[in-house]
C-alpha cells in the first residue's frame, strides 16, 4: 500500500471538494433548465403486445381514455372523451353515455342524444413489426 | 487565490444545501391536465382535499382554472390566487359570464335551455325591481308601481312584459333619506348582495346563492333551508326602514315560515320550495318582470286542478324534452319516454310528478326524495269555483293550524 503524504491527501480532498461543488451546481442548473411546467399532453401511447388484446375483447384504456376493440376487421380505438365538454363517457350495452351532461352515443360513437353534437373520435392504431400496438390520439 | 476558491465552493455547497432543504419543505407539484383545456394546472398541489363540486363539473374534465381563473402554473399561493375571478365564488354575478358562461355552458341559446345566466340577470332575484319600485312609490319617489330600477342596469330587447330595461338603482344618490336607509339596510336579499351577518343568512352570491349548500358543492336539489337564507328571516320595518330579524327560534318546519298571519296547507310546508316552484319562477324566464307576482304563478290548482278541470298533463315523447335534462341533473326519478307528467299552464314540465294509472298523481321530492301521492280536486267534495283557486281560497278549508 502506497503511503499518501499529508500534502497529497489535502490536495485530493480540496480538489474533490471543488469538483463536488461544481457538479452539484451544474446539476442544479440543469434541473432548473430542464423543468417544463407546461408540458404538452401525451399523444402517443404504447399499448404492448397485440396478443394481450384477443379477438372479441373490449379493453378500456383509462389513462387515455379510450376503448380498444379487437373486432373481426382489426383493432378499433374509440376515444372516451365526450365531444361536448370533455368528460369521460362510459361504455354500456347501448353504446356510450356521458355522466356529466347526459349525452349518449351509439356503439359506433354516433350521437343519439345531446348536448354533444359531434361523434366520439376514432383514434389511430398502429401495429409494429414486433406485433406491438401503438395508439395515437392525434 | 486557492483559498478563495475553496471558500467560494464551501459557500456554494452551503447555499445548495439550503436550497435543497427549502425545496424539501415545499409541496411536490401536483399536475392536472383537464380534458377541456388540455393545459396543465397545479391547483391540486394545495387543493386536492376539496370534494368534487358536482357530477356535471368533474375536476378531471374542467380543472379549476376554467371556472375560477387564477394562475394555473403558479405554486406560490398569492400569485396563484392573484387573478382568480370572484374570490372563492366564480358564480358571483359580476364575473359569472366569464366563469360559467359560454355557448356550451350556461349562456347558450334559449332553445337548448342554456340561457341560465341571461335569465338570472333579468330575474327578480337579481334585479329586486319589485321591492325597489314599491319602496320608491311608498316614499313618493315615483308616481306608480312600475319598475324603473334594478340593483344593476339590465336590458331585454325581446321582452314579453313590456319592460325593456331597468336603470341601476343608486340609493345613496337619492335625496330622500328613507331611500338612502333602504339602500343601506334593506338591499341584502337579492343574489348580488353580500348577505347579512349571521348563520341564518349564510349563503354565497350569484348562482351559488341557491345552488351551493355546502363548501365546494353545487346542487340542483336545493333544500328549503337554502331558500330560507333570504326568505323567512324577518321583515322590513318601513317606519325606520330597517330589516328586523326574527327573534323566535322555530322548532318545526311549519314554524319556519315567518309570515305571522299567513296560512299554509300541509303540502306547502312538507314539500321543498323547488318541488312546486319552477325554474322560470326561481331563475327567471329571460324577461324583465316588475315584481315577484309577475313571475310566480304556481298555484294549488297547477297540480290539483279544479272541481271542473283536471290539472294539465303531458306524455313525454321527445327524448330531448327538457324534463329529461332536469331529471338527469337531479336523478330522484327514473323518467322514461311514454311517462305522463303534470305540466304548468305555461308548459313547464313538473318532471318529478307522474300521473298514476288510477287517475291520482305522485310526486317525488327533489331534495328529500320522499314519495307523495295526491288526488285531483275533481270528484272530491270541494265546491270552490274554478276562478277562486288561489291559495287563499284553498286555505279556507285546508289550512294547517300553527
Amino acid at each position: 500500500m502506497t503511503d499518501v503524504s499529508r500534502r497529497d491527501f489535502l490536495k485530493l480532498a480540496r480538489d474533490g471538494f471543488l469538483y463536488l461543488s461544481g457538479a452539484l451546481m451544474l446539476g442544479g442548473v440543469m434541473r432548473f433548465l430542464d423543468f417544463d411546467p407546461n408540458p404538452a399532453p401525451q399523444t402517443i401511447f404504447e399499448l404492448g403486445p397485440a396478443a394481450n388484446y384477443p379477438l372479441g375483447t373490449k379493453t378500456p384504456l383509462t389513462e387515455i381514455p379510450a376503448l380498444l376493440i379487437h373486432a373481426d376487421q382489426g383493432f378499433i380505438a374509440t376515444s372516451l372523451t365526450c365531444t361536448h365538454l370533455g368528460c369521460t363517457v362510459k361504455n354500456n350495452a347501448d353504446g356510450f353515455a356521458c355522466a356529466c351532461h347526459g349525452s349518449h352515443f351509439d356503439v359506433n360513437g354516433k350521437v343519439t342524444h345531446g348536448p354533444a353534437v359531434q361523434p366520439l373520435k376514432k383514434l389511430s392504431i398502429e401495429i409494429t413489426k414486433d406485433d406491438d400496438l401503438i395508439l395515437y390520439t392525434e | 487565490m486557492r483559498k478563495l476558491i475553496v471558500i467560494s465552493s464551501g459557500i456554494l455547497l452551503l447555499a445548495l444545501a439550503f436550497v435543497w432543504w427549502m425545496n424539501s419543505r415545499q409541496p411536490q407539484p401536483v399536475e392536472l391536465i383537464p380534458t377541456l383545456t388540455n393545459q396543465p394546472e397545479y391547483c391540486l398541489t394545495c387543493h386536492a382535499d376539496l370534494p368534487e363540486i358536482s357530477a356535471s363539473h368533474p375536476v378531471a374534465t374542467f380543472g379549476c382554472v376554467s371556472c375560477h381563473g387564477g394562475e394555473r402554473l403558479a405554486l406560490n399561493a398569492d400569485l396563484a390566487h392573484s387573478t382568480m375571478r370572484g374570490g372563492k365564488n366564480p358564480s358571483d354575478l359580476t364575473v359569472v359570464e366569464t366563469s360559467c358562461g359560454g355557448g356550451n355552458c350556461h349562456s347558450g341559446n334559449e332553445a337548448e335551455n342554456r340561457d341560465h345566466i341571461q335569465r338570472v340577470m333579468t330575474s327578480i332575484q337579481s334585479t329586486y325591481a319589485g321591492a325597489i319600485s314599491s319602496i320608491r312609490y311608498t316614499f313618493g319617489a315615483q308616481k306608480d308601481l312600475a319598475a324603473h330600477f334594478g340593483v344593476n342596469a339590465v336590458t331585454d330587447e325581446h321582452t314579453q312584459t313590456g319592460i325593456t330595461s331597468l336603470n341601476a338603482f343608486d340609493a345613496a344618490a337619492d335625496a330622500n333619506p328613507m331611500m338612502q336607509k333602504f339602500g343601506e339596510n334593506c338591499l341584502t336579499c337579492h343574489i348580488n348582495a353580500v348577505p347579512r351577518e349571521g348563520e341564518a343568512f349564510a349563503r354565497q352570491t350569484g348562482c351559488a346563492a341557491c345552488h351551493s349548500t355546502e363548501k365546494h358543492k353545487l346542487t340542483t336539489a336545493i333544500p328549503y333551508s337554502q331558500c330560507n337564507a333570504c326568505h323567512n328571516r324577518g321583515n322590513y320595518d318601513l317606519r325606520t326602514m330597517t330589516f328586523v330579524e326574527r327573534t323566535d327560534h322555530p322548532t318545526s318546519r311549519l314554524q319556519s315560515y315567518y309570515q305571522p298571519i299567513a296560512q299554509f296547507t300541509r303540502c306547502e310546508y312538507t314539500l321543498e320550495c323547488i318541488d312546486c316552484h319552477t325554474r322560470s319562477e326561481g331563475m327567471g324566464n329571460g324577461d324583465i318582470h316588475a315584481n315577484k307576482k309577475d313571475i310566480q304563478y304556481i298555484q294549488c290548482k297547477t297540480c290539483h286542478g279544479t272541481p271542473t278541470e283536471l290539472p294539465l298533463t303531458k306524455t313525454l315523447t321527445d327524448p330531448n324534452d327538457v324534463a329529461f335534462t332536469l331529471a338527469f341533473l337531479n336523478p330522484v326519478v327514473n323518467l322514461k319516454l311514454g311517462d305522463t307528467i303534470l305540466v304548468t299552464e305555461k308548459g313547464e314540465s313538473l318532471w318529478n310528478t307522474r300521473v298514476l294509472s288510477d287517475g291520482t298523481y305522485a310526486m317525488t321530492g327533489k331534495a328529500t326524495k320522499q314519495y307523495f301521492t295526491f288526488r285531483p280536486v275533481m270528484g272530491s267534495k270541494c265546491t270552490q269555483t274554478g276562478e277562486d283557486q288561489s291559495s287563499a281560497y284553498c286555505h279556507t278549508c285546508h289550512a294547517v293550524e300553527r
